[in-house]
């Protein structure tokens, strides 16, 4: 079973994540078919929009700790691969939208991020809860900053924990707020169909300049990022948090 | 005229740096500021340090800016205050712990500044906060380089080039305070439970996330502070802030 699929239809395309009894959690497996994704709609210069959504009852987990502790080279592969794939996806020359059914924690919060639109619930989960864990945000802080400011970002992944999609709404987390998890759906559907209906070259041309106004150091500090968010996550706090997470010792 | 208090409770150790000087609304002289970097140093450099570090002031106002009266005297001390004020402000935001500000009632010009080294903001609905200080001759420029990335470029600008002070609704909205809640009295209280939830923290990991977030804003670069700093320095010994600041003595 592929762990993430991606499946095109006219000018719109659904990237999933494919691990349902994990709530979608980003191990290396599922990281590597999400790049292959990611690849292929790269070079995909008819597709107007792309829907990522997670199978199952959670949009994304977050990084797989329990891969963290499993091989010391696991924390530098897993957050060199999250920041490879957010720098992919934030190139791609289609608009994105994280469609978000019921929690997008860390890892998953910081994909949701690099989308262009993330759309959520009221009472879906959503933060950066890895201060409480021992590990390090470092590597999705450069897309939050982007989304929120500097300031809003600061408290966020200081003050750790999860918040209601009601909640990160209003912090500007979340592009577009519905009541329940139920009118996800519809209000994807509208938004999709206002982007396929767009001109692709506009969009695209529109969408490359915005990433032109990036801060011209983006990619190096997502990748520095990573680095720093593996020397934490390689580190005795953070170890000896994951071990007694998963192993109750 | 300020206090390091230790607040313990089971759930963490918190360190208190309180303002004290309440008959002049915590009015700012050289020394409190130099006080304040103190206290931050010793708690930086004590052995298993607190968790968490609160700023507050006693009575009913935070902090009122700079003790102008001083500057009468001594035309030096001016200078001195924009120079400790950076220092301080520095010294709070490079702190490996997080610092939450209680800043009930004002938080006026430099003491709106002394808010630009925290990293989260409490404050109350109908509390004054701003830079009222190019009606007088003095430039804020020394706090654009925290005060920008908090709140966009935007309203950095708004802040900075009006003397107008805002109220704690809108300081919540345009991201200069985390939190605004509807009673003074409830400031301080609620800086130290959110500061005693930030101090459960794992603590490495809290202070990687906050090094790493002063390198992504710009809080780190000592020469854009430097430079914000010289800017409000350079006009010190002009003809219009002496000319502004007499006006204002003289009532």
């Amino acid at each position: 079973m592929d762990l993430a699929t991606l499946q095109t239809a006219g000018r719109l395309a659904r990237l999933t994540l494919n691990r349902p009894d994990s709530r979608n959690a980003m191990c290396i497996e599922l990281l590597d078919a999400l790049h292959a994704c990611v690849d292929e709609l790269s070079g995909r210069d008819d597709i107007n929009v792309c829907v990522v959504m997670g199978a199952g009852r959670a949009f994304c987990a977050g990084m797989d700790l329990k891969e963290l502790l499993e091989d010391p080279d696991n924390p530098r592969r897993l957050l060199t691969s999250i920041a490879e794939l957010t720098i992919k996806m934030r190139d791609l020359p289609c608009a994105t939208i994280a469609t978000v059914n019921r929690a997008a924690i860390g890892g998953g919060c910081g994909l949701m991020c690099v989308c262009d639109f993330s759309i959520t619930h009221e009472d879906a989960k959503i933060g950066y809860p890895e201060v409480d864990l021992g590990v390090c945000p470092a590597v999705v802080a450069p897309w939050l900053i982007l989304r929120t400011g500097a300031g809003r970002a600061r408290q966020i992944l200081l003050q750790g924990g999860v918040m209601s999609g009601r909640r990160a709404h209003e912090l500007g987390l979340i592009t577009r707020l519905v009541e329940s998890v139920d009118d996800l759906e519809d209000a994807t559907g509208d938004m999709v169909e206002r982007l396929v209906a767009a001109g692709p070259i506009a969009l695209q041309a529109t969408r490359a300049w915005l990433n032109e106004l990036q801060p011209a150091d983006l990619v190096e500090k997502v990748r520095k990022g990573a680095v720093i968010s593996a020397d934490v996550a390689s580190g005795p706090e953070a170890q000896e948090s994951l071990r007694k997470l998963y192993q109750g010792s | 005229m300020v206090r390091l208090e230790h607040h313990e409770t089971p759930d963490g150790r918190v360190a208190v740096v309180l303002l004290d000087r309440h008959e002049k609304r915590n009015a700012l002289t050289p020394d409190m500021l130099e006080n304040i970097r103190a206290c931050a140093d010793h708690v930086h450099a004590e052995e298993d340090h607190p968790g968490a570090l609160v700023l507050g002031g006693v009575g009913d106002v935070f902090c009122a800016g700079f003790d102008l009266s001083l500057c009468q005297e001594d035309p030096l001390i001016l200078p001195a205050l924009l120079t400790r004020l950076s220092e301080t402000a520095r010294a709070l935001r490079h702190l490996p712990i997080p610092v939450v500000a209680a800043a009930q009632g004002g938080a006026i010009a430099g003491g709106c500044a002394l808010l630009c080294g925290a990293d989260f903001v409490i404050t109350n609905r109908d509390a004054r906060l701003g830079y009222p200080v190019v009606r007088i001759g003095v430039s804020p420029a020394v706090s654009s380089t925290l005060l920008q990335p908090a709140i966009g470029h935007a309203h950095c600008r708004e802040r900075l080039l009006d003397p107008a002070l805002i109220d704690g609704e809108e300081a919540l909205r345009i991201g200069l305070a985390s939190e605004c809640l509807a009673k003074p009295d409830a400031v301080l209280p609620r800086a130290l439970e959110l500061a005693t939830d930030l101090a459960s923290k794992q603590r490495h990991a809290l202070a990687a996330t906050k090094r790493w977030l002063n390198e992504l804003d710009g809080s780190e670069n000592a020469a854009q502070l430097d430079g914000a700093l010289n800017a409000s320095l350079a006009i010190t010994s002009g003809d219009e802030q002496r000319t502004m600041l007499e006006s204002v003595w003289r009532g």
